[in-house]
């Protein structure tokens, strides 16, 4: 075997290796054909691929033995071309493949356009094997070998049988590179599809079940809630307090519009709050609105909101509505009750202004004319008589006081409440010092202690300490050391306060009597009394929002304690 | 010119009447007391016209006591035409009332009144009201120049 043989042997040898070992990677095989070619034939060696109607070649590979210093040549390789102008496609379109061993010995430039020849002549293009590569008739591309190396010895029929088996070496290596690269894209494809049905399965699971999660909310939502179409505001969703609300099934709504469904002037105001929404693009509360159902009219407090698409257009009008008719029916007992309360209060007003003066002046008369009867009959009367006319007086004057207590009780009741600042233990220094003044020699010792400044009506708490501490100042009236402490301590968060005394006290089994009108635990000749002030405190306390109690034991004392509601309150 | 420091009571109830002469009386109050018995006839004897257009000029009023439910003219709106009037806006006016309304009490200083006095049940206390009353308005006051 010769050398050249041998060589030319090893040469396809390695190129049959190189073209299998790249069966998998198109580009890569394509860079090994004209490589191997290249290498094998000591020449330079491009390749040119038909475009899918084989009317052109595109060059995809070159590789250059010695590469020209201007690289123009390359460059011109590189160039894509028709088959037509390819120096096959004009000496051998038939045949597919055409040789020259040496054009300065052909007759080449009588048989290629003159471009060409310029061409091949000026790059010193001395000869070249061209191939078309063809497998099971198809035309893959054009492997070309062009000897333009002076060093080297012209092509011969040699280098072209070696030229044409690797052309069909090639020309199956990328038949089948073709092959494996499609049904890799048809497998990476079907792959694809797979995965992309696959997330569709997933997502519409997801929406299904983020679609499932908001029914069950809206469900269970106890108030209506629809959802129409922004075009024909037909109803395109409705829960089951809608449905309840109407007394109409979900699939009678769906779908319909207010004028399939409610007469045509509440369809209208209806309609027009849609719009209005939509067009606002602003959610609009619809205080009161009446609405005809399967059990009559109900009236509904109705929030209506847009819902925006992803360009910013209403898409869809979500409604919101609570049933208010209960609430609103009780709203009118209430406003009719507190009609009448105070209609009731202003003729207690009228009555106690009528009491105050209209009962006083005769009351005056019987008490003045007893006296004026004393003044100038008093001898002639005798002392049974004139004992008599004491026992008038004094039954006017109880009267008299029975019917101021009564009347401030009714203003304890009637006027507004005015809370301030205010020290509970100076409010019982002055009570105290003013119950002194009329009674200048008893002697009761004042005690206080803890905080006892609050917030709390002035006049009303005047009104209480009054009684409050005029009951302990009365009881404790037949004891030495009477004493009166006033304290407050914070119980479960809330200040109390308490007035003790050591007075005759009162036995709890009357307790719940305690704070009743006209109520009385001792005999008016023992301690008298009108039996209306602690009444009067409870009323007091009550409008501060408080709460008051006592503790009591015969002999041994009394404690009032009491607190005032939220003093921060005004 | 002398004058005559007249006390005028306005007054529809007659045991009222009867029992504020009394009280004045016990409280050693001497001066004359001119009664009239609702607001038309106070005002035309205060502003000497109608039935009291022959009235006396030397008879000044030193103090009113006025009660507040009235006739025809109800206290308040005397108490409002006396001090709207030139002659009389200076006058000493002491509303003498069984009203405990808080609300005439605060219409009643409002409108000027110089005391507010309620008439207690008990005739004692009374007594005690018009003689701090009369010692205050007819002994210490100075009577307005003129």
């Amino acid at each position: 075997m010769t050398d050249r043989l041998r060589k030319a042997l090893a040469g396809v040898s390695a190129a049959a290796t190189a073209f299998s070992a790249q069966m998998t990677d198109y580009d890569a095989l394509l860079e090994a054909i004209v490589t191997s070619c290249s290498r094998a034939l000591d020449a330079t060696c491009t390749l040119g691929l038909f475009s899918a109607d084989g009317v052109t070649i595109t060059p995809v590979a070159l590789s250059s033995v010695r590469p020209t210093e201007d690289g123009v040549l390359e460059g011109l390789l590189r160039q894509p071309r028709t088959f037509a102008q390819s120096l096959v496609g004009q000496l051998a379109p038939g045949s597919g493949s055409a040789f020259v061993s040496d054009i300065a010995c052909s007759d080449l430039r009588a048989q290629v356009n003159p471009e060409t020849y310029v061409a091949i002549e000026r790059f010193g293009v001395r000869g070249f094997i061209s191939i078309t590569m063809r497998v099971r008739g198809e035309a893959l591309g054009v492997l070309t070998v062009l000897q333009h190396d002076t060093t080297r010895a012209p092509l011969d029929d040699f280098d072209r049988e070696i030229a044409a088996h690797l052309a069909n070496l090639a020309s199956f290596a990328l038949a089948n590179a073709r092959l494996f690269r499609r049904a890799q894209d048809e497998l990476a494809g079907r792959l694809s599809a797979e995965q992309v049905a696959e997330r569709t399965r997933t997502s519409e699971l997801r929406a299904v079940q983020a679609n499932a999660f908001i029914d069950a909310i809206l469900e269970n939502i106890p108030a209506m809630v629809f959802v129409k179409d922004a075009d024909q505001l037909a109803f395109v969703r409705f829960n089951r307090a809608g449905e309840q609300l109407l007394g109409i099934p979900r699939n009678d709504l769906i779908g319909k519009t207010d004028f399939d469904l409610f007469p045509k002037d509440e369809a209208e105001f209806f309609v027009a709050k849609d719009r209005e929404t939509l067009r606002n693009q602003r959610m609009v509360d619809i205080p009161e609105e009446p609405i005809e159902t399967a059990g009559g009219t109900r009236w509904l407090h109705t929030r209506k909101v847009p819902i925006l698409d992803e360009h910013g257009e209403s898409r869809y009008l979500l409604g919101i509505s609570h049933d208010i008719t209960d609430h609103k029916r009780d709203m009118v007992a209430l406003v009719h009750a507190r009609d009448a309360a105070e209609a009731a209060s202003s003729e207690l007003e009228a009555f106690s202004y009528s009491v105050a003066h209209d009962l006083r002046a005769p009351l005056r008369a019987i008490d003045g004319f007893s006296q004026a009867l004393l003044d100038e009959l008093g001898d002639e009367l005798g002392e049974t008589g004139r004992g008599y006319a004491h026992r008038v007086r004094s039954s006017a004057q109880r009267m008299g006081a029975l019917i101021d207590d009564l009347l401030r009780l009714s203003r304890v009741t009637r006027s507004p409440l005015h809370r301030e600042r205010l020290d509970l233990g100076e409010l019982l220094r002055t009570t105290i010092a003013a119950l002194q003044r009329d009674d200048p020699d008893r002697r009761v010792e004042i005690v206080t202690a803890g905080e006892l400044v609050t917030h709390g009506d002035p006049r009303l708490l005047a009104i209480m300490f009054d009684n409050l501490a005029g009951n302990a100042w009365k009881f404790t009236s037949r004891r030495a050391g009477a004493r009166i402490a006033l304290s407050s301590e914070d119980r479960d968060g809330e200040r109390v306060f308490s007035i003790a005394d050591n007075g005759v006290g009162f036995d709890m089994a009357y307790v719940d009597k305690l704070f009743g009108v006209f109520h009385r635990l001792h005999a008016d000749s023992d301690f008298p009394g009108t039996g209306v002030g602690l009444a009067t405190v409870q009323r007091v306390v009550a409008r501060h929002g408080g709460r008051v109690w006592a503790r009591g034991e015969v002999g041994i004392g009394a404690t009032f304690s009491f607190t005032l509601g939220d003093t921060k309150r005004t | 010119m002398s004058t005559d420091r007249v006390i005028l009571l306005v007054e529809d109830n007659r045991d009222d009447e009867e029992l504020t002469l009394r009280a004045l009386a016990k409280s050693k109050i001497t001066n004359p007391v001119v009664v009239v018995r609702d607001g038309v006839e106070a005002l035309d004897w205060m502003f000497r016209r109608g039935a009291y257009a022959a009235r006396p000029a030397h008879q000044v009023p030193q103090v009113v006591l006025l009660d507040l439910k009235l006739p025809k003219v109800d206290g308040l709106e005397v108490l409002r035409e006396l001090r709207a009037n030139e002659g009389t806006r200076l006058t000493p006016i002491v509303i003498l009332t069984s009203s405990v309304e808080e609300q005439d009490l605060i219409r009643g200083y409002g409108l000027g009144a110089n005391s507010y006095i309620r008439k207690p049940v008990d005739f004692t206390q009374f007594v005690d009201a018009v003689r701090q009353l009369g010692l205050y308005w007819l002994v210490l006051n100075q009577p307005i120049p003129g």
